[in-house]
């Protein structure tokens, strides 16, 4: 009863105070309704609430650690009961060249208990916090507010600002306690967080002239250095990242960048829009998945800045990359000539590893948009001729109709690909080896010829001898 | 043998589950069955990756999906039966577990009275697993007796030749199928409550169900009632066998803390035995017991000198920690949550994280625990074994078999060989 009677008090007062948790219900509605989303101008919020029974997908605390976990030099404490972290902690491969301790993979948790629930965990909070800062020595703390410590109505924003004041280095609560949405409102009010806390606050020595920040590639197995190099190369440097191989120093100093560069993540948009507002920092979205789409975003990044001769230098190192790229896939075009794909994946995967594939020399007949957005399936039209709205009851008969090779989906589609005899790749699984930009494309070739080659999908669903 | 050690405020690299994970898993072992998390979607969805990318197989689970308007003015009552409603229109589950998760224990839903309005439409069983509160283990606990106390009928009669066999969280499918053999081998008809080893034991089946994809019937459990002899395997779950004599009195009640080495599992056959009237097991169990005999004999000269230190669920690392023991290694214990069975050690324990585990490791020669202690060996060279949750490194988890005697001499060979090649 005392905790019932504790939390409702708060909740109570919170609410006469138009907010029942700390929780910016007004940023929350802002975000859902982004402007510069194209479906927010025909449907009224684009997020709607999850479907008790019938949901499946990570909460907003998921997409908020997602978003910022990549920065190694920060450690992120997790406000809450064990298992928000406890179930998640050290699963992302997400690649670091932070040179000190990688604080991304390690895990750090109050880990609140029925105590803290009656009494309330700020002490608790400052205490780990000064624990961490005393040992570790961070370049920041990200303390993220969770479901529990959201309802017994913690003061995080006060005890941050006062462990700030003590420790001198940024300590930033990020808001997004697992019952407000899924995961990629928890990336967007991540991304507030860094805009509201962090951006703006360090002056750099010199401003480049070229300076852009990349938004949204967390550097999954190295996907950004498959192509940061390149852009390099051309003359453009990374001022800072959200986050992927990102310094919070970096990211301090993101206001000085000439382009914001979202990278095949619509999540961010809100944070972009808002850097263009503030600091007139314009930005494009751009794709770095397979051949045409990799020398395509840096052909939009380039001419971003509109400066003639490095857009001429741009399409030499281009044409230099899609030569290299094309000599190395030579031994795998041959196996995968006159191959036929279906792709039944959600998001801008629909289309991106859609227009990957065909860049190998592979035949994409059909592409699920069941998980799609609009622009997503505006974009797979002029990819793919079939879209699929309900891939599981359409891609069986249409492996049989057009005598497909290789079904790319996720795990719940093995059974059809077993049941048909053709070759399956896990694109949903987490995967080990970076499919991005040029270099990137080489190793989808590679996992796309093994399983084509591998005998495993036509003996795995094989009759046992005394069936039938 | 506890120590006295200074109390951080946070946890740095936890080892500890919750509770709300320990129950989906003992909802798994029940057939046809939807384990429903009262809770954020990401509580489930966190569940159901870990343990996916575990078993290598899907997961069966579900959510309420409880939001910032629904955490304020539902009690429980409108989330659970819009959930049961969207459930049912895609699956007939013969069983919903509902179980609670840290944020709506702090609400303070009333789940059985969720549960009782919605018993016309849907068979469900309760309990409150916050995770704020205990770990993997008791999460597995408590749901086995909310099903006990709720589905099994109490019955006045009595079958002796009937088994039940409650195992604990740690034990792998494997190791619940094969203790059911072994059991059988002394004709006895037996169930497990819960029953992994035909649901999450790696079989391929012909389509991926919404529902868990095997255990034991619900017909089946409630029929349990005139089981004569109960067998719990886990401090964890003795509680559950003690519940049980509630169900039917004149039922026995034998429990194993272990079922790993020579003297664990000597008492376990012992004690069937004396409930039997035999005086031999069948020939197959005497002969794995002299091949036991002979590995230890054959594993003391590189364990004997071993330091070992084990992190994980009590249970467990207890099972484990008394097998080492008996060939000589010196082990340390850190686990994942408090146990009543921390006075039961014979070596060093204490209830930690893995930044406990790290200081220690500097001093032993070998590591055995769940795949993040992967990156601590690496860093400090030493010998890896992985057991516990998650196992995201290696396949085919849900055969290893380390109890009785057979699996006794499996486990005591895996640790001696890895530490002879390292």
């Amino acid at each position: 009863m005392h905790k019932v009677f504790r939390w409702r008090c708060k909740a109570l007062w919170n609410t006469l105070c138009n907010s029942p948790f700390m929780i910016n219900k007004k940023l929350i509605k802002d975000l859902l309704n982004e402007s510069a989303c194209s479906h927010n101008k025909d449907k009224k919020s684009s997020c709607d609430k999850p479907k008790p029974g019938a949901t499946s997908g990570g909460c907003a605390y998921e997409g908020a650690q997602i978003s910022l976990f990549p920065y190694a030099d920060a450690v992120h404490l997790v406000h809450g009961p064990d298992t928000c972290l406890g179930a998640s902690w050290e699963t992302r491969a997400t690649l670091t060249s932070w040179e000190g301790e990688n604080n991304t993979p390690l895990g750090y948790c109050t880990n609140v208990t029925t105590n803290d629930i009656i009494f309330g965990g700020d002490k608790k909070l400052a205490e780990s916090i000064a624990y961490i800062v005393e040992r570790k020595k961070p370049k920041a703390v990200f303390v993220y507010e969770t479901c529990v410590t959201a309802m017994i109505g913690d003061n995080i924003d006060f005890t941050c600002k006062e462990a700030g004041k003590r420790f001198g280095i940024p300590i930033v609560p990020v808001h997004a306690p697992g019952f407000v949405g899924g995961k990629n409102l928890g990336s967007r009010l991540a991304g507030e967080a860094v805009l509201d806390a962090l951006v703006g606050t360090r002056e750099p020595e010199s401003i480049h002239p070229y300076g852009i920040n990349l938004i949204g590639d967390y550097n999954v197995t190295g996907d950004m250095w498959q192509y940061v190099p390149i852009l390099e190369r051309i003359g453009i440097k990374v001022v800072a990242t959200l986050s992927g191989d990102g310094r919070i120093e970096q990211i301090q100093q993101a206001h000085t960048a000439k382009l914001n560069v979202i990278v095949c993540a619509k999540s961010l948009i809100t944070l972009c829009r808002k850097m263009q507002e503030r600091y007139a920092i314009p930005y494009v979205s751009v794709s770095f998945y397979g051949k045409r789409d990799t020398s395509n975003a840096i052909r939009s990044i380039v001419n971003a800045f509109g400066n003639e001769a490095m857009m001429q230098k741009a399409e030499v190192i281009i044409a230099e990359e899609e030569a290299k790229l094309e000599a190395r896939l030579l031994p795998y075009r041959e196996l995968l000539k006159d191959k036929k794909a279906i792709l039944n994946t959600g998001g801008n995967k629909s289309w991106s590893i859609a227009s990957a594939l065909q860049d190998i020399g592979i035949e994409v007949v059909a592409t699920s948009i069941r998980k799609a957005t609009e622009e997503d399936i505006a974009i797979a039209r002029e990819y793919v001729p079939i879209l699929m709205k309900v891939p599981a009851n359409e891609q069986a008969k249409l492996i049989d109709e057009h005598n497909i090779d290789i079904l790319l989906a996720g795990g719940r589609s093995l059974y059809t690909a077993l049941k048909k005899r053709v070759a399956f790749v896990d694109v949903n699984q987490e995967k080990k080896v970076s499919y991005g930009a040029y270099g990137g494309l080489e190793n989808l070739a590679i996992d796309v010829c093994a399983a084509l080659a591998n005998p495993v999908f036509k003996l795995a669903g094989k009759e046992a001898p005394w069936e039938n | 043998m506890g120590e006295l050690k200074e109390i951080k405020p946070l946890h740095v690299n936890p080892l500890k589950l919750s509770q709300p994970m320990g129950a989906t898993l003992a909802f798994l072992g029940i057939k046809n069955c939807m384990p429903l998390m009262h809770g954020a979607q990401g509580c489930a969805s966190f569940t159901k990756v870990l343990f996916t990318r575990h078993f290598n197989d899907p997961i069966a689970i579900q959510t309420t999906a409880v939001n910032d308007i629904t955490a304020v003015i539902d009690g429980g009552e409108y989330s659970i039966s819009v959930a049961i409603e969207n459930i049912t229109q895609k699956v007939s589950p013969d069983l919903v577990g509902l179980f609670t998760t840290g944020l709506t224990e702090t609400k303070g839903d009333d789940i059985k009275g969720a549960s009782l309005l919605l018993k016309d439409k849907q068979k469900i069983v309760y309990v409150h697993t916050p995770d704020f509160e205990g770990g993997l283990e008791s999460g597995w606990a408590l749901s086995v007796q909310g099903i006990i106390e709720q589905l099994i009928e109490p019955s006045l009669t009595c079958n002796k030749d009937k088994v039940l066999l409650i195992p604990n969280v740690n034990l792998s499918a494997i190791e619940v199928e094969k203790i059911k053999e072994s059991l059988e081998l002394f004709d006895f008809e037996v169930y497990a409550l819960p029953d992994l080893s035909d649901s999450l034991d790696g079989h391929l089946g012909v389509k991926q169900g919404a529902l868990s994809s095997g255990g034991i019937s619900v017909e089946a459990i409630k029929k349990l009632g005139d089981t004569g002899l109960v067998i719990t395997v886990g401090r964890s779950v003795k509680k559950c066998g003690e519940l049980f004599k509630e169900k039917n009195t004149q039922s026995t009640h034998l429990h194993f803390d272990s079922l790993v080495g020579l003297q664990a599992c000597d008492d376990f056959y012992a004690k069937l035995l004396t409930c039997k009237g035999w005086s031999k097991p069948p020939s197959s169990i005497q002969r794995w017991r002299k091949r036991l005999q002979d590995i230890l004999l054959d594993t003391h000269f590189v364990l004997g000198k071993a330091k070992v230190i084990i992190a994980d669920e009590p249970d467990n690392a207890y099972a484990m920690a008394k097998a080492l023991r008996e060939v000589g290694a010196d082990v340390k214990a850190v686990l994942a949550q408090k146990s009543e069975l921390q006075d039961a050690f014979t070596c060093n324990v204490s209830v930690g994280d893995f930044e406990d585990v790290e200081e220690a490791l500097p001093a032993c020669d070998m590591l055995i625990s769940n795949f993040h202690a992967e990156r601590l060996a690496h860093t400090y060279y030493k010998a890896l074994l992985f057991r516990g949750f998650p196992n995201y490194e290696q396949v085919g988890v849900g055969l290893r078999h380390n109890v009785l005697y057979e699996g006794s001499c499996a486990f005591l060979c895996e640790v001696n060989n890895l530490l002879v090649h390292h």
